[in-house]
């Protein structure tokens, strides 16, 4: 079994590649899609999924920071369901910030380069420099929404585990580069990995279950055994510490839970 | 046709050796157990083992050294790797130098045997084995 997550600074190209690479590998393709049955699950609208997926908490757009966090949770929740099952590509669902820790789970970032800024400006009929400005401030979106949902940078190469500029090799070797990394015995399944994906998979659906009524958790999860770290003041700690056991105790999967709770309300449950 | 299968079971720790020896006799194994990386090393040179599993965290020599060394001498003998030390970036070093599994610690005795039934199976080789559950096996 394994995984393949692959992001690109263009949304068109992030498609192509992925669809191809699935084509190749005979493996099923992950991405968007997956917000409606995750809408389903969790009785949300699936336009709702897809705007926290696309932009950070606004008042303005009617999308408060606790529920954009409860969306993220219920996309995580129902991806991480998903990739347990077999060889998967995974691609616009946010699937490579979130999915760490997991050896055969392999990301790639796809840079497009001057080429697609050339194409952009040849479709919209603008300059080169207007589509390249155009490319660095969608990146910049990025960048910030990312930072702010995972704390991550999703352009950093650092975070991936293959980058292929498409400025250097042309789509089709890309997609064969990736293929044939795709390949090495490194990033195949192994017990301990699976089991990592399994406990992130528990993780996340008891992070989905209490933060549609509760806010600011932490949660990691170890073969059933579960550990919910999140903030309350003094005097409603025990009351909180019984609804998270209570709430995190239905999901299917938990054996067991433990819950610290940190009495600062200034400081974030990390 | 059934035959045993030939393991060696290296951990410095000696309740892992008492745990698991048992619970993979069950399933048609004949086990040796050792302590010290260095014995069981001597004991590989002198016989061709199916499975090897080791723990990578040992005195003198680690579980990936006993690896390389396996695959030097006997190339078909799989190797499990435990560790109570388990990370991804050891997990994907193992796994790319050839390692059959790789399993953290603590693992209950079943999930130990299902691994080594797919390792038999891998080889062809069939054994008459019924798994049951088991206390976890700790560092």
């Amino acid at each position: 079994m394994s995984i393949i997550m692959i992001s690109s600074d263009v949304a068109e190209t992030e498609a192509i590649i992925a669809g191809k690479v699935a084509e190749e590998k005979g493996y099923a393709l992950l991405d968007r899609r997956v917000l409606h049955d995750a809408a389903n699950r969790y009785g949300v609208k699936p336009e709702r999924l897809n705007d926290a997926l696309e932009n950070r908490p606004s008042l303005l757009r009617r999308l408060p920071p606790r529920q954009w966090r409860y969306y993220l949770a219920c996309i995580e929740a129902e991806v991480l369901d998903r990739l347990l099952v077999d060889n998967i590509i995974c691609r616009d669902v946010g699937a490579h910030l979130y999915v760490n820790g997991v050896s055969h789970a392999m990301k790639i970032r796809v840079l497009t380069g001057k080429q697609a800024c050339r194409e952009a400006a040849e479709r919209e009929g603008g300059s080169l420099e207007k589509a390249e400005k155009q490319g660095f401030r969608m990146n910049r979106c990025r960048t910030a929404w990312s930072m702010a949902a995972y704390q991550k940078d999703e352009a950093d190469p650092a975070g991936y585990d293959l980058v292929v500029s498409l400025d250097q090799i042309d789509p089709v070797e890309a997609v064969r580069t990736i293929v044939g990394a795709s390949a090495y015995r490194k990033f195949q399944s192994m017990t301990y990995s699976t089991k990592c994906l399994t406990d992130l998979a528990l993780a996340a659906r008891v992070r989905a279950a209490l933060l549609k009524s509760m806010s600011d958790m932490q949660v990691q999860a170890r073969d059933g055994a579960v550990v919910v770290t999140a903030r309350a003041l003094k005097r409603r700690k025990r009351e909180k510490v019984e609804a998270i056991k209570q709430l995190a105790g239905q999901i299917p999967g938990v054996g067991y839970v433990e819950v610290h709770v940190r009495n600062n309300i200034f400081r974030k449950a990390e | 046709m059934a035959r045993t299968l030939e393991v060696l079971l290296l951990d410095d720790e000696p309740i892992v050796g008492r745990r698991l020896k048992p619970a993979l006799d069950k399933i048609g194994c004949h086990v040796e157990v050792f302590e010290d990386p260095r014995a069981a090393v001597a004991r590989i040179d002198e016989k061709e083992f199916d499975v090897v599993v080791t723990d990578i965290r040992m005195e003198g020599m680690d579980g990936i050294q006993v690896l390389e060394h396996v695959q030097r001498r006997w190339p078909g003998t799989r190797v499990i790797l435990i560790t109570g030390y388990a990370k991804m970036d050891l997990a994907r070093e193992a796994m790319g130098k050839g390692v059959f599994d790789f399993i953290a610690k603590p693992f209950r005795p079943d999930d130990l045997r299902r691994i080594i039934l797919r390792a038999a199976e891998d080889m062809g080789i069939f054994l008459d084995a019924a798994p049951d559950g088991g206390e976890p096996v700790d560092q």
